[in-house]
């Protein structure tokens, strides 16, 4: 602090000499007092022409005698001057007054302090908190009720009856499975049985059907297999093995139980 | 033959709003021993919304099955359903192997009575000469051992009779039973 002060008076010092320094005083000493005199010829006035220049002729007059001097009046010559001086005016240095410092002018200036908490602008205004008002007068209390989302039990009913209104298809036997002793058997079986030449008869197949209880039958040569139509008595039934055969003559369907083994 | 096989054959079916199912016990040559069904049951608007999408599998296994089931006097040996209530995510509690039977369009196995396993569950098996095999599909429950158990089951009835007609006969049934019931 002190530094820069003293800085700033050694520079404001060294402006104030060099603007000083090239300053040429010239003193000017006041003229003696002319005394007019007393006596004297009258101004002679010769006449010109008004393109000559004016001139004036001083004639000496010895009001005060010799003693007195006095100076002769010059005629001034009427000439075009001008003043070149202007023009570098503007280039010259500025000589700077500046005011000498003064003490106890200076004053102390103290740094305000920085907010400590920032403000926000821009903040909603809280609504305006509502009145509360108080019902007095109590809900009514809603009634209850249970839906129980159980299914309900069903009961099983039993169908075997009209279950067996559908026909049932019954698959044919492999009779190369068989012993062969036991198809020579059936065979000859179905021979006594429906009374027909074993040439003239075509085995269809060897079946277990229920041994009673089969209302209808039917052959179903594309599956290989019969479909019948059984009653109630049938489900308990033995099953037998029954022969179904076709005469080759005439295509007659034959049939026959055979016992079993 | 061995008649003592008995085979249950369970289909649930929807007609309109109503669920009904019927269950049939046949022997080795298709012949019914027993058939069961339910009267159709009707969800209400409430029940539906509340079960959502649990309901058709809540009323077949839970309501339909189980009363099924409970009607039977002696056990099945084997429990046959749909392919589609099996892959569905069977999880009844019948107390015998469980499992679904389908046609395929395989070429024949080597022999009758092979056995080619395509999965843990899932086999194919030769039934007749000549004939495409079977697929059968175990549920879940059933361990390795009861589904060898299960297949020597199903190749002696195979023998006698085609084993995925009954389930046909059963849902026939079921519709007529409808058709009469309106």
């Amino acid at each position: 602090m002190f530094g820069r002060v003293r800085g700033a008076m050694a520079d404001a010092a060294e402006t104030l000499r060099r603007a000083f320094a090239g300053l040429n005083v010239v003193q000017v000493l006041p003229e003696p007092f002319a005394l007019m005199p007393h006596q004297g010829s009258l101004l002679a006035v010769a006449p010109c022409s008004g393109l000559e220049p004016l001139a004036a002729i001083g004639r000496p007059a010895a009001l005060f005698g010799a003693s007195v001097p006095s100076r002769t009046l010059e005629v001034f010559q009427a000439r075009l001057m001008a003043e070149a001086g202007w023009a570098s005016w503007g280039a010259e240095a500025e000589v700077v007054c500046m005011a000498p410092l003064e003490t106890g002018r200076a004053a102390r200036v103290s740094v305000p302090p920085l907010p400590r908490q920032a403000r926000a602008l821009g903040r909603l205004e809280p609504t305006a908190r509502p009145a509360t008002r108080r019902i007095t007068e109590p809900l009514a209390q809603p009634g209850l009720r249970r839906l129980d989302p159980k299914l309900a039990g069903v009961s099983a009913v039993a169908g075997l009856e009209a279950f067996l209104s559908l026909p049932v298809p019954i698959r044919a036997e492999d009779t190369q499975r068989l012993p062969k002793g036991l198809w020579m058997r059936y065979s000859l079986q179905l021979v006594r049985g429906t009374g027909e030449n074993v040439r003239n008869l075509e085995v269809l197949g060897l079946f277990y059907i229920p041994r009673k209880g089969v209302a209808d039958l039917r052959h179903d040569p594309k599956q290989g297999r019969i479909l019948v139509r059984l009653e109630p008595s049938a489900v308990r039934a033995p099953r037998e093995p029954f022969v179904l055969a076709r005469r080759k003559d005439d295509g007659a369907l034959l049939s026959c139980f055979v016992e079993g083994s | 033959m061995a008649d003592a096989i008995k085979l249950a054959y369970f289909m649930a079916v929807k007609e309109g709003a109503s669920y009904l199912g019927g269950l049939l016990v046949t022997d080795t040559s298709g012949i019914p021993l027993d058939f069961r069904y339910t009267e159709p049951i009707t969800p209400t608007h409430l029940q539906s919304i509340l079960y959502g999408k649990s309901l058709e599998p809540h009323l077949k296994e839970e309501v339909i099955q189980k009363t099924l089931l409970k009607e039977l006097k002696t056990p099945p040996d084997l429990f046959i359903l749909s392919a589609t209530e099996l892959a569905g995510g069977w999880s009844g509690d019948a107390k015998c192997p469980v499992l679904a039977l389908q046609k395929t369009q395989e070429s024949p196995l080597a022999k009758v009575g092979t056995t080619f396993r395509a999965g843990p569950r899932d086999l194919l098996l030769q039934l007749a000469e000549g004939a495409a095999p079977l697929r059968v599909m175990f549920a879940a429950s059933v361990d390795p051992a009861a589904q060898e158990q299960a297949t020597a089951k199903l190749l002696e009835a195979g023998y006698h009779m085609d084993l995925t007609e009954p389930l046909e006969r059963v849902t026939v049934a079921l519709q007529s039973l409808v058709v009469k019931g309106s």
